[in-house]
């Protein structure tokens, strides 16, 4: 069994002031950019005059829009490797680093000045004039759908880029047609900012002679930075990217932004290391967006509330441009599990992706899983109080049983392995579910409105790229590097993927260093920290590398030992000739074969092809609402989730609970919100609604495993269930605590204001006004 | 100033603030800047004792002070309590807040050595942290508050 949790190999350096971060890094005789951003939604650059920011104290250079297309810098397209509704592909409007002709969304990127220092830099931003003629803005996606809006980009006619459907629509119509019930719901997943704590920045420098770009960041991996950087034009083996520690990422980190092209820019342009540092107020505005989709559903039932068919509608909005990941993950979730954990014969799903002047729209904690689950999840909450049936019972009836696996979609995805109903069973148990209603009475009688809400749900986890691979190198007294191109900000890599090695190899992992997307290792396939992958995927290759060590340390023991390869067994970080005391140490081989070599005959690469997993979880949360004030305070919450097979508990509790927290951030208060006519009105910490100690008191874990086979390890995806997770749950128990009170809908955030209205709201409505 | 016990003297412009003083003169790059609003508290040191948020204060309003930051936390190889608690308990994820955090718990625990949840939370409410949803961080300081206490 795994040691008591004495901290991560990480926690020294991080707890002492002795992280590295991207702003940390600095070059001899660098310069600083800063950026003058678009003030206006949506308008025609008339010229721009840099004159006077040339002329200021310090200043280098200016860039504009036409210098980076005269560095060949292109649009960079989205990853998505299918076509839309009827083979249509994207409609993609042009986009440069540098706005060039016009400026679609405020906060986009104009112009850059770089001087010799970042205050320098920034004055002279002030001092750069440009001449716009306004454009009609469209700000809302429902707004940008409707005959005659205002168009977002004239290549994109009635604004929509992406139009997707899947499932058979057919016969989920005429299922619909038939059906007994039928229950429908529309909903917001409003748009969130990702803030990670580490604002925006970078640094880079350019050597003329061999081409190449060192390039400090904030990532999510080496090989998808690269390839996100090739997407504008800059061959990835002409970048070295780097990073040490990065203060987290969350999805909003996967790609590389306008502003780190245009820095590679001025690096190469003026021939010095040009560093550019972010405030949060332009992070807030340029960190690409989360969620943003407008969600719609309806579930078909027969008089047994069996489940038959669902149709579901989701209008996403992309905001200006679409992001890397942005189209892929707001069409593959829904595609990957329309039914959630239930059985659902028929569906059908169309998913249109809307352009508007508005910051971009990408992968953010979850990326289009907390909103399917969040759809199906209010969709059967609402069947059960539409039906009478109990809401337990219903989800009872419909979940996938367990003997049911792999289980096939009726869009043929197939779910790895799972237990709902025992997860659903213990939930109950942990959270006395049975005992609430004395929970209630007693909050009524102190004035208080006490909720439970509950929610069985899984996600895709995982998958994506045919293979990733990890190498497991020798130094000279047998201790190991373990390279991967994994993209760590946070969860603990460099402690849990030695322990895998170390476990496997029968060796304390402390001998097992890992460098994590080093520019400087060996070149290595593979994808980022990105989908709750990374166990599965390069932990899962760690795994096989090191068992590639013990194959390869079989032969080699074998000599020392003078035996026969098959007549030796390896066990406790030994080899040992079956049935005699006779061993020989992995340790000792492989000090003395170190040395003798660039290569040591130990080292090993192995190719992990791990498929999707489907993490699930059934989560109850109890909250409790001040009717007088509106204010949601989360009682307690309690999750039983199945992430496959648990290598550190420590670190998956802790992805679980920041997972849940966030979700509680969006369902409690967080709202990134741009006003009619396009301006961010919530671009700080002030206007944008926090987590902050104690949105949720007392929050309870366990553990359910059941082991996924479709990687090594046995692992699920961790990284985001939670999230996915308490969205629905949070709300589902918001609605259960208003519902005695009339509320029968509401919107997240549930901030007092909102809980407030729609309190007073359904107290008209009961109550007509006398006279 | 005295900075970690080092008397550090430097020209600076006015408009200098002490966390850019800290960071780009001094090097001591654990104090993080993670907002321009003075809400984030990635930046948090202390000032002639007290926990302060280091982006409030002009370098000019430190002169002659006595300024501990995270890299004055531990006394040689030994972590202070609050650094000990913070990686027994992962409290930290990404560890960008941790700094300001650590900076700002201790001074809570100088204040107030046994503290309440509610107070504790209280005490965090100008500290963000985007990781760990902050559970581990207020067992972490309960933990750093038992240890105190019985030292």
């Amino acid at each position: 069994m795994a040691a008591a949790f004495k901290g991560r190999r990480e926690d020294r350096r991080l707890v002492s002031g002795g992280g590295r971060y991207t702003a940390d890094w600095n070059l001899p005789g660098q310069l600083h950019a800063a950026f003058l951003r678009s003030d206006r939604p949506h308008a025609r650059i008339v010229a721009i005059d840099a004159q006077a920011a040339l002329a200021a104290p310090g200043v280098v250079a200016v860039l504009t829009g036409e210098d980076t297309l005269a560095e060949g810098i292109r649009n960079a397209p989205p990853m998505l490797p299918y076509p839309g509704r009827g083979g249509q592909p994207i409609k993609l409007p042009p986009r440069s680093v540098l706005a060039t002709g016009r400026v679609s969304h405020i906060g986009q990127e104009v112009a850059m000045v770089v001087a010799t220092t970042a205050l320098a830099a920034a004055d002279a931003v002030e001092r750069i004039s440009i001449e716009y003629s306004d454009l009609p803005a469209v700000i809302d996606a429902e707004a940008a759908l409707a005959p005659g809006a205002p168009l977002a980009h004239p290549e994109v006619p009635g604004n929509v880029c992406f139009d997707f459907d899947y499932g058979d629509e057919a016969r989920v119509k005429e299922i619909f047609a038939g059906a007994a019930r039928i229950t429908r719901v529309k909903l917001d997943s409003q748009r969130i900012c990702g803030v990670p704590m580490e604002p925006k920045a970078c640094l880079a420098s350019y050597d003329a002679q061999q081409g190449v770009y060192d390039f400090w960041s904030s990532t999510q991996g080496i090989t998808m930075m690269r390839g996100s950087v090739a997407g504008y034009g800059i061959a990835p083996d002409k970048v070295r990217p780097r990073a040490q520690d990065v203060g987290g990422g969350f999805g909003i980190r996967s790609g590389a932004y306008p502003e780190y092209i245009a820095v590679m820019i001025a690096a190469k342009k003026t021939g010095r290391p040009v560093k550019w540092v972010g405030s949060r107020s332009e992070t807030f505005v340029s960190d690409h967006h989360g969620r943003a989709i407008r969600l719609s559903g309806e579930l078909a039932m027969d008089e047994d509330g069996h489940f038959l068919a669902a149709r579901y509608e989701w209008v996403c909005n992309q905001g200006a441009f679409p992001s890397g990941p942005g189209p892929l993950i707001n069409t593959v979730t829904p595609k990957l599990t329309p039914n959630g954990v239930y059985r659902i014969p028929a569906v059908y799903g169309r998913n249109r992706l809307v352009l508007t002047n508005t910051t971009p729209i990408t992968a953010y904690r979850g990326a289009g899983r907390p909103d399917a689950a969040y759809l199906l999840e209010r969709l059967v909450e609402e069947a059960a109080r539409e039906s009478g049936i109990d809401r337990v019972e219903l989800r009872r009836r419909n979940l996938i049983p367990k003997d049911a696996f792999p289980y096939t979609t009726p869009t043929q995805s197939a779910y790895d392995s799972g237990d709902y109903e025992a997860l659903l069973d213990e939930v109950l148990a942990r959270s006395d579910w049975e005992g609430f209603e004395a929970r209630r009475a007693e909050a009524r009688a102190r004035g208080r409105l006490r909720g439970i809400g509950c929610a069985v749900f899984l996600e895709p986890a995982g998958g994506a790229g045919p293979k990733d691979q990890a190498m497991l190198k020798f130094g000279s007294s047998g201790e190991m590097t373990l390279y991967s191109v994994t993209g760590p900000s946070g969860q603990g890599h460099e402690t849990v993927f030695p322990e895998v090695v170390g476990r496997e190899l029968g060796v304390p992992p402390e001998l097992i260093t890992l460098r994590a997307s080093d520019p400087d290792g060996p070149p290595l396939d593979g994808f980022g920290t990105v989908g709750s992958r990374s166990m599965g995927a390069h932990g899962g290759a760690a795994l096989l590398a090191a068992r590639e060590v013990v194959r390869k340390g079989l032969e080699l023991a074998a000599k020392e030992l003078e035996v026969a390869a098959q007549d030796l067994e390896f066990a406790g970080g030994r080899f040992r000739v079956k049935g005699t005391d006779r061993s020989l140490a992995l340790v000792e081989l492989a000090r003395r074969h170190a040395g003798k070599g660039a290569v040591h005959p130990l080292d090993a690469t192995a190719d992990n092809a791990a498929g999707a997993t489907f993490p699930s979880g059934a989560h109850v949360a109890e909250v409790e609402i001040d009717p007088r004030t509106g204010a949601v305070e989360v009682a307690r919450y309690t999750g039983v989730d199945d992430c496959g097979v648990v290598v550190n508990h420590t670190l998956v509790e802790g992805q679980v609970q920041g997972g849940i927290v966030q979700g509680a951030g969006q369902v409690l208060g967080e709202h990134c919100v741009f006003d009619e006519g396009g301006q961010l009105l919530t671009g700080s910490f002030m206007d944008y609604a926090m987590p902050h100690a104690g949105l949720i008191g007392e929050l309870r874990l366990y553990d359910h495993p059941v082991p996924s086979p479709r990687n090594p390890l046995g692992v699920k995806g961790v990284g985001e269930s939670g999230t996915t997770g308490s969205l629905p749950t949070l709300m589902n128990a918001i609605l259960d605590a208003l519902r005695p009170a009339g509320v029968r809908q509401l919107d997240m955030p549930a901030t007092p204001a909102r809980v407030w209205a729609a309190l007073r709201a359904a107290a008209g409505a009961r109550q007509p006004p006398r006279g | 100033m005295t900075v970690n016990g080092n008397k550090v003297s430097h020209e600076a412009e006015d408009r200098t603030l002490l966390v850019e003083f800290l960071r780009d003169t001094l090097g001591l790059t654990g104090t993080h800047v993670g907002c321009d609003t003075s809400q984030c508290g990635c930046c948090t040191v202390h000032v002639d004792g007290r926990a302060v948020k280091s982006c409030t204060m002009l370098v000019g309003q430190a002169n002659g002070a006595q300024v501990r930051t995270i890299e004055g936390m531990a006394e040689g190889e030994r972590l202070h309590p609050v650094q000990q608690a913070f990686t027994e308990c992962h409290a930290l994820q990404c560890g960008f807040c941790t700094p300001g955090m650590i900076m700002a718990v201790a001074g809570l625990l100088q204040d107030n050595p046994s503290p309440s949840d509610e107070d504790i939370i209280h005490g965090l409410e100008g500290n963000l942290c985007r990781c760990t949803g902050y559970i581990n961080i207020v067992k972490a300081v309960k933990q750093a508050s038992k240890t105190i206490g019985g030292a």
